[in-house]
């Protein structure tokens, strides 16, 4: 066996049968052929409107990109008359086989290139933009390229905010509050981001709107039986997924194992994806080696499996789905939201994490356990009274579905596009009522 | 798990089939809905009335089996018409626009009458 553990040994791709989705794009487009007249009357009717997205896209590897696809195929599935655009944010020097919607490249170091680009957009025929805003993404002082976009953008914007720090340094501080002075909306994905952009930065609370992380759409499987697609049928499955790096504190949950497994033997963590491709680039697979040295000093190596790839969606879910307890026991009490955690809500998984911003809000009411930072002990703890508990593990999965249906991305898309239409609607209204003061 | 996720009732009003829904029209349930949906068009009832006031989530498949719907009844020369009050589900229709596309009515009975009384006049 390899030292990264029985995972690596089936590390083929696995894929849960999400069902096939038949759009109402493919709907009308059959209509186009099948019944014109119909067809006219849907096109008529329809709603349209043209976003176009700035943010890092894929096939870069990183959490906004993903965010940043999965938002807008959402909301296209609304607009089967319109086209979006992408502006995708790089380093210079990076090749990325970027699909044909990404119209644009934004070199990230360059002032001139987001001037650049927002004049494009300026020129187009694209009705509102979205920001996805994370200070790394963009390039100068904290990222203040950002507002040289916005600044030269005619067009109206619309903020996504993926960090909101509750103490900034001035110049996160000023790029932040300045970000939204130059959107009409600034969107957060907690309240507690609302409460902490107004309380830290002054944003008005109209100007901040908050919308869930979306997930994936999922209705709940038994974890046994995809378990046993997996090989582990008679295991515990404890997972945690995502790009590895130290801020996650996955040694505390190993070492939370140790204390787990004296009681129930068969139990497995998972530690599902890739070290972030920044980090790798800063100190290779230091901290992943650091993990593997913890499992070998515990002596749960059977206990522990890591899988060291990008995972595609369909896997992502699978795991999940064979998960019976979930862990973010991430170290950095400020994170304001969390991809992977609202995922595994959306699939109903039992959750346990430590109290950073996001998972304090979404695991209220009961929807999760929430357990001291760098704490094996409360970890191990929480863990074996969710085994010991099934009645209580099925009450929290049932909370946790139930929240985490509403945030399915089909209903998060629609959050958005009614954002953009008013947005865009209000820019036009303004846009013609200047043009009539300026006849009179 | 399809039934489960969603539930169609069916009863008759003034001639015209009510398919009553219950929980979510999507990706997972779609098929069962348009299975529905043909099968009352196959028995001789091209004109139906849809009621969404039960239905928690509605995506885009489920807007798409629906057009699909709608285009099978008009072949046959019925029409869909829709009872949807639950405010989530009725804000999809109305951002996207499709309410324009399907006749909405605020009851059952409201959309079999106006429905029934379409049939009497394609018959005279």
């Amino acid at each position: 066996m390899s030292k990264e553990g029985i995972l690596e040994k089936t590390a083929a791709p696995v894929h849960l049968e999400i069902p096939e989705e038949y759009e109402l794009r493919d709907e009308i487009s059959d209509l186009k052929k099948s019944d014109s007249e119909l067809f006219t009357i849907i096109k008529e009717s329809m709603n349209k409107i043209k976003p176009a997205y700035i943010s890092t896209y894929p096939p870069t590897e990183c959490g906004i990109a993903t965010f940043t696809r999965d938002l807008l195929t959402s909301v296209q599935k609304y607009m089967p008359f319109s086209r979006p655009v992408v502006l995708a944010i790089k380093r210079a020097g990076e090749i990325e086989p970027y699909g044909r919607i990404v119209k644009r490249q934004v070199l990230r170091d360059d002032r001139q290139s987001f001037i650049d680009a927002a004049e494009y957009l300026n020129k187009s025929s694209v009705d509102v933009v979205s920001v996805q805003h994370e200070y790394g993404i963009y390039g100068g002082v904290e990222g203040e390229y950002v507002l040289d976009f916005l600044r030269a953008l005619k067009k109206p914007a619309v903020a996504t905010l993926h960090t909101v720090l509750s103490n900034p340094n001035p110049d996160q501080k000023r790029v932040l509050q300045e970000l939204a002075e130059l959107c009409k909306v600034v969107v957060v994905m907690v309240r507690t981001g609302r409460q902490i952009l107004m309380d830290v930065y002054g944003i008005p609370s109209k100007k901040i709107t908050v919308i869930h992380h979306g997930v994936p759409n999922v209705h709940r499987v038994s974890s046994s039986s995809v378990k046993r697609t997996l090989g582990i049928a008679d295991r515990q499955a404890i997972s945690t997924f995502g790009l590895i790096s130290r801020g996650k504190g996955i040694e505390f949950a190993i070492e939370a194992m140790a204390k787990v497994v004296k009681k129930y033997p068969n139990a497995l963590y998972l530690v599902l994806g890739e070290t972030h491709p920044g980090v790798r680039a800063w100190e290779g697979e230091s901290y992943r080696n650091f993990l593997l040295e913890t499992v070998n000093r515990l002596g749960i190596s059977n206990n522990i499996a890591f899988n060291n790839r990008f995972l595609s969606l369909s896997e992502l879910v699978k795991y999940l789905c064979a998960t019976d307890i979930y862990i973010t026991p991430y170290l950095n009490k400020d994170q304001i939201v969390s991809g992977t955690l609202a995922y595994a809500l959306g699939c109903g998984k039992a959750i346990i994490s430590t109290p950073y911003l996001y998972a304090e809000e979404v695991l209220a009411d009961g929807r999760g356990m929430l357990v001291d930072f760098k704490s094996p002990d409360a970890i191990a703890d929480a863990i074996l009274y969710l085994l010991d508990n099934p009645d209580k593990k099925q009450d929290m999965e049932d909370k946790a579905y139930k929240f985490g249906r509403r945030t399915a991305w089909f209903n998060v898309a629609i959050d958005y596009l009614d954002l953009f239409h008013r947005v865009a609607e209000a820019h036009k209204e303004r846009a013609a009522s200047v043009g009539r003061e300026s006849n009179k | 798990m399809m039934e489960m996720d969603l539930r169609i009732d069916t009863r008759m009003v003034e001639g015209i089939p009510i398919l009553h829904l219950s929980g979510e029209v999507d990706a997972y349930t779609c098929p069962f809905f348009r299975e529905a949906m043909l099968d009352t068009i196959e028995n001789g009832s091209p004109s139906m009335v849809i009621n969404m006031d039960d239905v928690e989530y509605i995506d885009s498949s489920g807007l798409g089996t629906l057009v699909g719907g709608l285009k099978r009844a008009s072949e046959k020369g019925g029409k869909i018409a829709l009872v949807c009050n639950a405010p989530q589900v009725r804000k999809v229709f109305e951002i996207t626009g499709l309410e324009k596309v399907f006749a909405m009515f605020e009851t059952e009975e409201e959309a079999a009458n106006n429905l029934a009384s379409l049939a009497k006049e394609n018959q005279a």
